[in-house]
């Protein structure tokens, strides 16, 4: 008897009985934490018949696999200002998504530590923007930011800054509150549903091909996340951006001892405590090349672990659970690309070069009023497309 | 299949010592006077009789055998409690696998007692909770 091999992707996906409508008023690609975003946005608004759609499950991307942090100590005006936005509603998101669970949203603060004296200019010159945009934020010595974080190691430390309303939420979660609230608005959700081909006439969106048939639209929202750039290259847009591995461990509960999300840039690598009680953390790597890749490798965890038992040696008690990767969204300023581009009813939403957790309530408003023609709520001309063949990059310092 | 099921019976530490001890016995673990022989996964030898303590009483055991048969010998049964419902945990799966034997030893918590080997003064105490975290090692 000969056996067909069969991921269970696809053993799940040909149970599924959900047809593929004729037609939509609004396509979304991707079913990360920002395509669901844009999708309950849109609908919120009364759009019409939105369609999105997720080649895998939902969150089975970048959102799944990432840091899971909310910060809104950023370098740049146009970082902060988003960012604030969006804590704002991570606040009332629960409540507002009229969600079952809970996003696990941990107000515990973000402890940036300064190791070199550029790093601490730096970090100055944020804090004056940062409290001139009412951002709660203020400069720390190695001492003040060990009374936050007890089981900090001070060794090298310059300064720190502290946020205390930065903080960190269950991407999982939020992804599913975004969901099921645009469930609720009549948004069709089609998971291990892969779009193939994007259908132009004249320069114009008239629909989506994918593994379950076409959809009719005029609409298409691009938040695929580190795929973007393929999906892009479906109506013959190059857009400047680049697949980037980050690789993350987990370890095993404890009673919660870790308030803040502690994180350095020089260093480049973040940690956080759960509310359930693990310890999540990461660390960019300069030497990773652009690509898909999403193996984890013996490396990290050795890196990780030595420089972690650096900064927080009490954590050098705890055992790793897993670790895993996931794929930054890469743009040459580390900022995102929101809007439309040449190809009419082809909007972007993506490059978050590693933020797009933290920015996607914010980012679904945008997009959505966008897309209704409006004026954004926040100026966001800054970050379109056209911005790189301008040259008016808007670089963003803070960034691991 | 033997295996898995006198360690469930094993698993639960309500049962008596007399049905834990029967169900150490089935899976060839016990000697006649209740300390663990043969272990699944390590080799070790009766070293020299050392003394550690368990929540503060003072127990002795070899030196170098695991925790957990040391605690086993001294008649303890219960090894943890559940983080949910906080029912009482026993020796489980005895290689460090199934966090039934967390505890926290010498202040490092989560301590996978069935396969950390014994030493002279130890320190072991019944975890309560996920484990404390110390700021000072």
């Amino acid at each position: 008897m000969k056996v067909i091999p069969m991921t269970w992707a696809k053993a799940v996906s040909s149970c599924s009985l959900d047809n593929l409508p004729k037609t939509a008023d609004a396509v979304v690609i991707g079913g990360g934490v920002i395509g669901t975003s844009i999708a309950y946005h849109l609908a919120k608004k009364g759009f019409g018949r939105i369609a999105l759609l997720e080649r895998s499950y939902l969150a089975s991307g970048s959102t799944g696999r990432c840091g899971a942090g909310v910060r809104q100590q950023w370098g740049t005006r146009l970082n902060c200002l988003l960012s604030i936005d969006s804590v704002r509603a991570f606040e009332r998101m629960d409540d507002e998504l009229n969600y079952s669970r809970s996003i696990e949203f941990k107000q515990g603060g973000y402890l940036l530590l300064a190791y070199t004296r550029r790093e601490a200019d730096q970090f100055k010159k944020n804090v004056l923007l940062q409290q001139e945009l009412g951002i709660p934020v203020s400069l720390l010595t190695p001492l003040e930011a060990r009374e936050i974080v007890p089981i900090l190691s001070t060794d090298g430390v310059l300064l720190a800054t502290f946020c205390p309303t930065d903080g960190h939420a269950n991407p999982f979660h939020v992804t599913y509150a975004y969901a099921s609230a645009g469930k609720r608005l009549g948004v069709d959700l089609h998971t291990f549903t892969e779009a193939h081909e994007i259908l132009t006439e004249s320069g114009k969106i008239t629909g989506v091909k994918t593994n379950k048939g076409t959809i009719s639209t005029n609409t298409v929202i691009n938040a695929a996340g580190p795929y973007s750039g393929v999906v892009a290259q479906m109506v013959g847009l190059d857009i400047p951006f680049y697949p980037e591995r980050h690789q993350i461990l987990v370890t095993e509960p404890v009673d919660p001892v870790l308030g803040p999300m502690v994180m350095s840039f020089s260093r480049r690598f973040y940690c956080q405590q759960t509310p359930h009680g693990s310890f999540i953390m990461g660390m960019g790597d300069p030497k990773e090349k652009p690509g898909f890749s999403i193996s984890g490798t013996w490396e990290f965890l050795v890196e990780m672990a030595t420089e972690i038992t650096k900064v927080l040696p009490p954590v050098g008690n705890l055992s790793v659970v897993r670790q895993w990767a996931g794929l930054y969204d890469m743009t040459p300023d580390a900022h995102p690309i929101l809007g439309p581009t040449p190809c009419e009813g082809f909007y972007l939403a993506c490059g978050f070069s590693g933020h797009g957790f933290m920015l996607a309530p914010v980012t679904g408003k945008l997009i959505s009023e966008i897309v209704c023609d409006e004026e954004p709520s926040i100026d966001i001309h800054g970050l379109d497309l056209g911005r790189f063949e301008r040259g008016e990059l808007v670089i963003e310092p803070s960034v691991v | 299949m033997q295996y898995i099921l006198t360690s469930a019976f094993a698993s639960n530490a309500n049962s008596g010592a007399y049905g834990i001890n029967s169900a150490m016995e089935g899976m060839g673990l016990v000697m006649d006077d209740g300390r663990i022989k043969h272990h699944p996964i390590l080799e070790f030898k009766e070293g020299r009789k050392v003394r550690f303590t368990f929540d503060g009483k003072e127990l002795e055991g070899y030196e170098g055998e695991p925790i957990a048969c040391a605690l086993h010998a001294a008649g303890v049964r219960v090894l943890k409690e559940s983080p949910e419902l906080k029912r009482p945990r026993g020796f489980f799966c005895a290689i460090g696998n199934c966090s039934s034997c967390l505890m926290t030893v010498d202040g490092r918590p989560n301590v996978r007692v069935c396969v950390e080997r014994l030493r002279e003064g130890m320190n072991v105490i019944t975890q309560k909770g996920k484990g404390v975290l110390l700021a000072d090692k």
